[in-house]
């Protein structure tokens, strides 16, 4: 009941016009860049990170929720009609959707995405509202000590669970780690890592770490790779509306498909990748009928799109549970998302739905909203988001990085913060080069300072003694859940195996 | 896709000798060195500090540089035993464009000469790396975006951009 009527306090806040506003800019955005190859929404958060700061604080968020379900919601366009995932989590829609477009079926495949994505993204947000609380109250109780094995548990995760290798994620976490020592330190105001340059000892903003590494690397990656992708554009044949009986087909698939998702979202396996997996292979496997005639045959079935597409759209809902309740990113956009708060001056957490739970409670229910305004923007205008597809590389490409310097200079009013952008330009691409993940970069240099700091004020406290760490129970639960954090994706990389084989089949088609 | 497969054959590990050592991977275990005593060395130039905590401003950056530079040995051992993926023969002249696009803006904002056209060399030459000629036109296509772009920030949104040469006309206009 509590929560009910926080839910409808957050309509309230939703509901204002200027936030109807940012998440319809938001999912427009959104989908926009999620229909362009190789651009995440992670991407295009990270590009409007300092551009946001005039849109104050629930505002942005409302607007990054939006880009975060919206991109989910594009990258099922491009990966239908293209063959070519816009991001990761696409990569299993793109298997029986595109073969369905090929066989003239490209306008149900979209509505299966559509309908998919939204009942997954609603189903999983009525459960973040109803658990969201509940992790809140066991995270009321924590202290230093716990509060310093929560960001263990952030570092150990991130670095885990993105990217294939365990050292390279690692290896990018104490990246982020020494940006995060940049500047004056807070206790004693010693300036650390400035080398003398005055604005260096004011800290490296965070949005400049995002925009560099993720929108200037990736340009960059691109610009290097010497084969394009000349797959053919199938054109949107047949109605996008479905009937009833193809609706029933779906129905089963958008239910497993939200519960992989959303159990997945939370758990810091790397985002939407692994549910999408599988649900796509439970849908292989128990097809019957048509369904398992058109999944042999080639043709390509709608339960194959219609899973994984409510799985994605779920799992980021899930994503959203440890990041505002705990301060936990576990997909690259989440980790972009903390930035996010981090630039307001907020600090995702327990506290956060105590202090600003008209932000948090507006923030849940425009995701609702952001879902209803994805359906209606999509299934109607899928013909205007496909148009998207026809820009030039040139043009696109210049104008992100037009975009991405505009936001920087803008947010940092001086030329020094385009240097310190062109070098973690340059990082993110020898890193993106080299398969080394961006996002434990980012979680380091945010949740590093403020690990130094519970640790250093919690020995303060203890006069010196480090014990405090290890007395309490929570934080020697959370101490275990971070190592099996780390041996549980060991395991899962089976699958993921599996799941670069099934995305390297794309390609020989 | 078999042109994609070929050109993949033909990065800097091709198939047959997979045991070869990564000299990309050399590249960053080197730098991961660098910056490692970087930071080292940083962090020995601070005063010395007593206090009940015991551990001063220097002990993390000597935790995080120890990190790096282990990371940086197990470096060298992936490099040695090819675990890096397979990569793409890297272009270079884009990345060139690219940088010097980037390059080019930073040097105009200092030289004085405002946001948009610094941004405008930006996205002329970054175009320009994706292919696009001649520079002039994605230079002149740049200007007229920049232009939009400046008004929509600077008068719509607040954003306070650098002026310069052409700035203050615009600014006039909206007064």
């Amino acid at each position: 009941m509590d929560t009910f009527s926080l839910l409808l306090d957050g309509l309230l806040v939703a509901a204002q016009p200027g936030n109807l506003g940012f998440a319809l800019l938001g999912v427009l955005l959104g989908t926009a860049v999620g229909v362009l190859p190789g651009l995440g929404p992670a991407l295009t958060v990270a590009l409007l990170l300092p551009v946001s700061l005039s849109f104050g604080a629930t505002g942005s968020m409302i607007m990054f929720a939006g880009i975060y379900y919206g991109g989910m919601y594009g990258g099922a366009i491009s990966s239908i009609l293209l063959n070519t995932p816009g991001e990761t989590a696409s990569i299993m829609t793109a298997l029986e959707g595109n073969k369905m477009a090929k066989d003239g079926r490209g306008g149900k495949a979209l509505g299966a995405a559509a309908i998919g994505s939204f009942f997954g993204g609603t189903c999983a947000t009525i459960g973040l509202a109803i658990i969201a609380p509940l992790m809140v109250k066991v995270a009321l109780a924590f202290g230093p000590a716990e509060y310093f094995a929560l960001m263990v548990l952030s570092f150990l995760t991130v670095s885990a669970a993105f990217g294939g290798s365990l050292m390279r994620g690692l290896t990018a976490l104490f990246i982020g780690l020494s940006i995060g020592l940049v500047g004056i330190d807070r206790l004693t105001g010693q300036a650390r890592l400035s080398f003398g340059v005055p604005e260096l000892r004011d800290n490296i903003s965070i949005a400049t770490v995002a925009v560099g590494l993720f929108a200037i690397g990736e340009t960059l990656y691109i610009a290097s790779q010497s084969s394009t992708m000349n797959e053919k554009m199938q054109a949107v044949k047949g109605s996008v509306w479905l009937t009833l009986g193809e609706l029933k087909r779906c129905l089963k698939p958008f239910l497993r498909g939200t519960g992989l998702g959303f159990m997945f979202g939370p758990l810091p396996t790397g985002g939407a990748e692994i549910p999408t997996f599988l649900s796509y292979s439970a849908e292989r496997r128990t097809a019957k009928g048509i369904a398992r005639e058109e999944f042999d045959s080639g043709k390509g079935a709608i339960e194959g799109v219609a899973g994984p597409e409510a799985a994605n759209n779920a799992s980021a809902a899930g994503t959203l549970i440890p990041l505002l309740t705990l301060g936990l990113p576990t997909s690259a956009t989440a980790a972009v998302m903390l930035a996010g708060f981090q630039q307001y001056g907020l600090q995702p957490g327990p506290l956060l739905f105590t202090s600003n739970s008209e932000l948090v409670w507006g923030l849940i229910a425009s995701l609702f909203i952001a879902n209803l305004m994805l359906v209606v923007i999509n299934l109607p205008f899928v013909g205007v988001w496909v148009r998207l597809l026809t820009i030039p590389k040139p043009w696109l490409y210049a104008g992100i990085m037009t975009f991405a310097a505009l936001g920087i200079i803008g947010a940092q009013g001086t030329p020094f913060s385009l240097i310190l952008l062109l070098v973690f330009g340059l990082v993110g691409f020898v890193m993106r080069r080299f398969d080394y993940p961006l996002a434990p970069v980012l979680v380091g240099a945010i949740l590093g300072p403020l690990a130094e700091e519970q640790l250093r004020r919690g020995l303060m406290i203890n006069q010196g003694d480090f014990s405090f760490l290890v007395t309490s129970w929570i934080a020697l639960t959370i101490y275990a859940i971070a190592v099996a954090a780390v041996a549980g994706p060991l395991l899962w990389s089976r699958f993921s195996k599996r799941g670069i084989e099934a995305s390297k089949a794309l390609h020989e088609h | 896709m078999a042109t994609h497969e070929d050109k993949g054959a033909g990065a800097s590990r091709p198939d047959g000798s997979s045991r070869a050592t990564d000299i990309g991977g050399l590249g960053i275990a080197l730098g991961l060195f660098v910056f490692a005593a970087l930071i080292a060395w940083d962090a020995s130039s601070y005063p010395e500090r007593r206090s009940y905590a015991q551990i001063g401003p220097e002990i993390f950056p000597y935790i995080v540089g120890a990190g790096i530079a282990i990371f940086g040995v197990l470096t060298i051992v992936m490099a040695r035993r090819g675990d890096f993926p397979e990569r793409e023969a890297l272009n270079f002249a884009p990345v060139l464009w690219l940088l010097a696009a980037l390059g080019g803006m930073t040097a105009l904002l200092y030289a004085g000469s405002g946001f948009i056209i610094a941004s405008s060399v930006l996205f002329g030459l970054a175009a320009r790396g994706f292919g696009r000629k001649p520079v002039w036109l994605t230079f002149l296509v740049g200007l007229l975006l920049n232009c939009m772009l400046y008004v929509l920030f600077r008068q719509g949104l607040g954003l306070s951009l650098p002026g310069g040469l052409i700035e203050p006309y615009i600014n006039v206009l909206f007064r």
